[in-house]
């Protein structure tokens, strides 16, 4: 009998092993995403604004607030230009299908790249290899959805509140590292209005965007995503993460 | 009372039971090593392959993200969700799909003509890798057709002239983190164009090539227990060094251990390391009793010009001076311009 019981603790420890993968997804959850998904899947174009906060510590581990406000438009699945303003000063990016450039207003000088052919291997390749953001590039990937099923162990609808006077449905999802809050608006189009990720190993850093001002599929001319070098622009190197 | 008692059936069964239960667990583990990476801004994910990008995000399609996709879902998952919502995915796809059939050559003829013409001329950037920046850099000498009218090309590698000591100062301020590196400086970042100083009329910048030297320059002297070093002829004059090559003298980076009797006048002193140093053309001295010995670059000296030779690049979002090495941190001080030489330290 003895012998027998010294198998309890690996059955046990089997099941212990197991519940722990146990997910809690709410359904109305998930079905907003996708219907956000759709939305978003269904776009030839759009335009809309972001108003972004973003915590970072300082030596002391203090907690320093940077803002930017960013103009997006995407236009088909490979054109994309970004302007930011903000505490960091005033950047654009201009993706026109082949060439990724980024233009630094403060210092004069951009870099131009070879980019990917689509905008969301674009946008992968530049945040791998040289650690650009892209404001709000997370809804925008077309497995929005199961990409957050597949990250996060709960996903809860939290009801409807209004946000700037906007209707609008809140959802969280927590895994062990962060803890993410989207409230998706509930007018003709079920589109983003603002989410906030909170960094829990990151002493509760937090990162905030809320949009407004969509334009749903505008008719934006290919020149705007040429760039054009200012004069005594300069094109300068740049060095690859890693 | 009875007593339970398993023979080797009811044992193999509890361990059947116990392998079935570990294995999809590492098996989910696997899976989430593949997930879709994210480009995002503070991004949710903390996983970022490239593996896992749908390969529909590269078809011609007219929807900025070739429409929403639910390929993924597992099963598990779908049983917890509402069949309405489960329809609609498997329908989307193809709703989707024949959207973009009717756009497609509308957005090809788009891309054709944007891209051919503009990819082969655009001039892009020069990219530089950890691992290899260092020689490259250096290359740039001996291709930099601006200056005289060569069109030599020789490669010089000086790498090794422009190695950084760490500086005995510790610093107050957090370094700039971008790759695992670390960018140490004592001031801030305070950016302004890299515009080459030119110290006089004697002084040519690196690259600068001459089938001849004229007769004041001297043969100099290496201190150095580098090998390399002694086989090369360095020659000197009037703070230009000099590199024999086959084809005649190139003007160099000032090698280490050069013992020269004297300097230009131009030299202008800097504090390194609470002792002075003498700079001139991007090189640093150090006085001694035979005259002058240049001397590595020491991470925080100040400087206020740099010389021809120098590269500006981006890393991450701040825009430094490269010269083989070393990298040049923007600074102001006093309301002037200047360089401060920054201490670049492995973070892992």
């Amino acid at each position: 009998m003895k012998k027998n019981l010294l198998l309890l603790p690996f059955l046990l420890l089997s099941f212990f092993g197991f519940t722990q993968d146990v997910k809690e997804i709410d359904s109305t959850a998930v079905f907003l995403l996708d219907k956000m998904g759709e939305v978003i899947g269904d776009l030839e174009s759009v335009s809309f604004e972001a108003n972004n906060s973003a915590d970072e510590l300082d030596a002391n581990k203090n907690i320093i607030k940077h803002y930017s406000a960013s103009v997006l438009s995407f236009s088909g699945s490979n054109k994309l230009r970004i302007r930011t303003e903000g505490t960091k000063g005033k950047k654009g990016m201009f993706y026109d299908g082949s060439h990724l450039s980024y233009y630094n207003f403060d210092e004069n000088n951009y870099i131009t790249l070879e980019a990917p052919e689509s905008t969301l291997e674009m946008i992968d390749k530049m945040h791998l290899d040289y650690n650009f953001n892209f404001p709000a590039a997370d809804f925008f990937y077309p497995s929005f959805t199961d990409d957050m099923l597949e990250q996060f162990s709960t996903i809860k609808y939290l009801g409807s509140e209004f946000i700037n006077g906007e209707e609008c449905h809140r959802i969280m999802a927590t895994n062990d590292e962060i803890n993410v809050q989207l409230w998706l608006s509930n007018g003709t189009y079920l589109l983003p209005k603002r989410f906030v990720i909170i960094y829990k190993n990151k002493s509760n850093l937090q990162y905030e965007s809320t949009f407004s001002n969509w334009i749903i599929n505008p008719n934006i001319p290919n020149s705007t995503f040429d760039f054009l070098p200012p004069p005594h622009a300069k094109l300068i190197s740049i060095l690859k993460k890693s | 009372m009875t007593t339970i008692s398993l023979n080797i059936k009811h044992k193999l069964g509890i361990l059947f039971v116990f392998v079935a239960l570990v294995f999809p667990s590492e098996l989910l583990a696997q899976r989430m090593g593949h997930r879709s990476s994210r480009g995002g801004s503070r991004s949710m994910s903390s996983s970022r392959s490239m593996s896992s990008r749908p390969t529909k995000s590269v078809s011609p399609s007219r929807s900025i993200n070739g429409g929403h996709k639910t390929a993924n879902r597992s099963t598990k998952k779908a049983t917890t969700r509402p069949s309405t919502s489960r329809n609609k995915t498997t329908t989307r796809p193809s709703t989707s799909r024949n959207k973009t059939t009717t756009n497609r050559p509308n957005t090809n003829n788009v891309k054709n003509r944007a891209t051919t013409n503009n990819t082969k001329n655009r001039k892009t950037s020069n990219i530089k890798n950890k691992k290899t920046n260092n020689i490259g850099n250096n290359n740039r000498v001996g291709n930099n057709t601006r200056v005289g009218n060569n069109n030599v090309n020789i490669n010089v590698n000086n790498s090794r002239n422009t190695r950084v000591n760490v500086s005995s100062r510790s610093y107050n301020r957090a370094p700039y983190r971008y790759g695992g590196r670390g960018y140490y400086c004592h001031r801030p970042y305070y950016y302004h164009p890299y515009r080459p100083f030119y110290w006089g009329s004697y002084y040519h910048p690196w690259g600068y090539f001459t089938a001849t030297l004229v007769t004041t320059a001297i043969i100099v002297a290496i201190v150095s227990d580098n090998d390399d070093d002694k086989e090369e002829e360095y020659h000197y004059d009037n703070g230009t060094y000099y590199l024999k090559t086959p084809e005649g003298f190139v003007a160099v980076q000032a090698p280490v251990g050069a013992q020269v009797e004297s300097i230009p006048k131009e030299a202008e002193k800097v504090e390194v390391n609470e002792t002075n140093n003498y700079y001139y053309g991007g090189a640093f001295y150090e006085k001694n009793s035979d005259g002058y010995i240049v001397v590595p670059a020491t991470a925080g000296t100040i400087v206020p010009n740099l010389p021809e030779g120098g590269e500006e690049v981006k890393i991450g979002e701040q825009t430094y001076v490269q010269f083989g090495e070393t990298y040049y941190q923007p600074i102001q001080v006093d309301g002037k311009n200047m360089y401060e030489i920054v201490e670049v330290k492995e973070e892992k």
